[in-house]
Parts: structure tokens; C-alpha cells; sequence
């Protein structure tokens, strides 16, 4: 794994006994995944247990860890490469495992973090709709044609969270198009899968 | 039912007697052409000029036949009413068939150009997709994540627009589920029963 300097430097404080004792390691690192996987995050300032480090060392080592966790997520480092990396910079064995406990444990949920960031179309969610029987209108009498309305939901993958709808309608013949069509896509799947 | 023709209406339309049939048949095409791309008023001069009428009487002629067809077109009426409600032209036998002829067979032709006249959302037009594995992004390497990419067609009236939108197959399955049960309605009783007894 490839590292800045920085990112280094403050591993390596991370590693120092003399630094921050073992108990506060653990804290330290359970507060440094808990800030990539929880909003609204608490600050590695905000703990009480480590109020007595320096804080400007600490707001360091805290960019350090979360940069290392989120490349090793990133590249889906195995635990080999984990382990030999901090070996490296000097973790002793029990500080080793106590990370990669925690990154064993992470690293599902920050995959489907880091698998959100991404700039795509609008995904859809959901289908709603609605059938009508259109009777007359003004520019035609005796339409007598069934009509549906289809709304797409849609989440945008940029800005999560903000939903819209697609709305649009279509006839008996086109509706059955439509979802002839969406079969075909989903045989395709199918058939993908059993490669 | 019947059409309701204003005296101002059958005196536009009254000009028609005095011409040759030959020459309504021409105006019904004109007229036809008129509903179907739009108004042409260089063509009134040109008919004006050879039948040596004004340029008015030829617009009034073939604006009546529009006004004729398109009415009869919107409420569907049947071929009886219709030789009923222009025998009060006073045209000639030879013309009522012709104008009946002409009703007939460009009725479902006008009844969908004023279809797309009805207030409506953009319609479906059509629907084209994608499968898609996602391999990797910038922020996640070693992903395998199936995508489905949908770019669906819709029609607004004369504008086509495309919108590209995305899925993955769960979703799918769940959206052709769901729209197969909107489809499956339609055949229920309580559809067929309201469709069968409004007509």
C-alpha cells in the first residue's frame, strides 16, 4: 500500500508506546472507524480517555488511521497486507491485531460506503401505477381506451437521499412492451449469473 | 347524434353546390392535408385563381370541410347520422356520398391526431437497456456489482425526450412483478365489467 509521507508519520506516532498507552490505542481506533461509519460523527477529540494526549498530534494520527483504513478498503487488502504494512511502521503484535480486528469487522459496511460514492444515472427504486379508463376529453369522444399511469421512483447516487419521480403514461400494448422489454434485461441477468 | 351547423357554417359550405364534384373532391383532399401538416394559405390563391372566386370563398370551402370533419371525427358519429346531418347542405347526392366517403376513411387517421391534442404526460415510447457488471470506481476497486442501465424513450406530443436511469436486478424483478400485477388488472372482473358497460 502506497502512502504519504504524512499518512507515515502519523501511523508511526500511533505505534509509539511512550505515545499512547494500549488501552487508549483501542479507543483511539474503535473512534476511527466509528467516524467513517456513523453521522453525525463524534470527533476523536470529543472522548474523555483521550483528553490527555496532545490534540494536535492526535487530530493527526486520527487523518493518518482513516486515510490507512479507507485505502485498505479500497484496495480490498486481505490481512496479510494489513498487518505487514503496520509491522512496518512499527506496530507491536497485539496493536496489529487489535486494528485488524476492527477493519475485519468494518469492512462490509465501508465497502457499501465507498461503493455509494459514485457518479450515476438516477437509480430506480420503485414503481407505482395507476389504471384508468379514458372516457372523452375535450378534442375526442368515445376514446373508451384503458391508460396507465407509471411513476418511477428514483433516488439520485450523487446527493443521497434526494428522490424524485419519473412520471409518464403509456397504453395496454405499451405497457406490455415495456415490461417485456424489462424481462428481457432480467434473463439476461439470469443468464450472467449462471456463467 | 347529430351535427349542429351554424348558418354562417352552411353558407361557407354553400359554395360547394355551385362547383364541380371534382373540384369538392379537391378541396376534401386539401382539406385532409390541412388537418394532417398544417394550414397552407398560398394553396387558397392558387384554387382562387383558376375558379376565379376570392381567395376567401376557397378558405371558407375548404375550412368547412375541415370544420365538417373534424367534428364528426371527435364524436364518433355513425354513418347514418352523418348522411343526416349534411342533408341540410342541400348538396346533391353525388356530393353527400362523397363527403361520407371522405368522412369514412380518414376518420381514425383525425380522431388520433386529435388524440394527441388531450392533455396527457409524456407518453412511453420506448425502452432500451443495458447490462452492466461495475468493476471498479475510484473510490472501491474490486467491486463486482451488476447494473442495469435503462434509457427510456418518451413522446410529448411532437418532442421526444430520453432519459437514462439505472437499476440493479433485485429492483427489476420487484419493478416487473410489480407492473405485471398493474397489467393483470386490467382482465379482473371489476375492469371488464366497467369497460364492457361503457362503450
Amino acid at each position: 500500500m502506497e502512502l504519504s509521507d504524512s499518512v507515515v508519520k502519523g501511523l508511526q506516532t500511533l505505534a509509539d508506546p511512550a505515545y499512547m498507552d494500549f488501552k487508549s490505542f483501542r479507543i483511539f481506533t474503535e473512534a476511527a472507524f466509528h467516524s467513517l461509519l456513523a453521522f453525525p460523527t463524534h470527533s476523536v477529540l470529543d472522548y474523555p480517555e483521550l483528553k490527555n494526549i496532545d490534540q494536535a498530534l492526535l487530530k493527526h494520527c486520527h487523518i493518518a488511521a482513516t486515510t490507512f483504513i479507507l485505502e485498505g478498503v479500497k484496495q480490498n487488502a486481505d490481512r496479510s497486507t494489513i498487518c505487514s504494512c503496520l509491522e512496518d511502521l512499527r506496530f507491536d503484535s497485539e496493536r496489529v491485531d487489535a486494528f485488524y480486528e476492527l477493519y475485519q469487522k468494518s469492512k462490509t459496511n465501508l465497502e457499501k460506503l465507498l461503493s455509494s460514492i459514485d457518479r450515476c444515472p438516477p437509480h430506480i427504486t420503485d414503481v407505482s401505477w395507476r389504471l384508468d379508463y379514458c372516457i372523452k376529453n375535450s378534442h375526442v369522444h368515445k376514446v373508451n381506451q384503458p391508460s396507465y399511469l407509471i411513476s418511477f421512483n428514483t433516488e439520485n447516487g450523487e446527493n443521497t437521499g434526494a428522490s424524485s419521480e419519473l412520471n409518464f403514461s403509456c397504453t395496454l400494448e405499451q405497457l406490455q412492451d415495456l415490461v417485456g422489454k424489462m424481462k428481457d434485461a432480467a434473463k439476461s441477468v439470469e443468464r450472467a449469473t449462471q456463467l | 347524434m347529430l351535427l349542429v351547423l351554424s348558418d354562417e357554417h352552411k353558407e361557407h359550405l354553400g359554395f360547394l353546390s355551385d362547383v364541380d364534384p371534382a373540384v369538392v373532391g379537391e378541396f376534401g383532399r386539401i382539406a385532409v392535408e390541412f388537418l394532417k401538416k398544417g394550414s397552407n394559405p398560398k394553396i387558397y390563391e392558387g384554387a382562387a385563381r383558376k375558379l376565379s372566386v376570392p381567395a376567401e370563398t376557397v378558405q371558407h370551402g375548404v375550412e368547412g370541410l375541415m370544420f365538417i370533419l373534424t367534428e364528426s371525427s371527435k364524436l364518433m358519429i355513425s354513418e347514418v347520422d352523418f348522411q343526416d346531418s349534411v342533408l341540410v347542405l342541400g348538396f346533391s347526392e353525388e356530393l353527400n356520398k362523397l363527403l361520407l366517403q371522405l368522412y369514412l376513411e380518414n376518420r381514425k387517421e383525425i380522431r388520433q391526431i386529435l388524440g394527441e391534442l388531450a392533455p396527457s404526460l409524456p407518453r412511453y415510447h420506448n425502452l432500451e437497456w443495458r447490462l452492466d457488471v461495475q468493476l471498479a470506481s475510484r473510490a472501491l476497486r474490486q467491486q463486482v456489482k451488476p447494473t442495469i442501465t435503462l434509457k427510456l424513450h418518451l413522446e410529448n406530443g411532437d418532442t421526444r425526450s430520453a432519459r437514462v436511469l439505472q437499476t440493479d436486478p433485485a429492483t427489476l424483478l420487484h419493478l416487473i412483478r410489480e407492473l405485471e400485477r398493474a397489467l393483470a388488472e386490467v382482465k379482473s372482473n371489476h375492469c371488464r365489467r366497467i369497460l364492457r358497460n361503457i362503450k
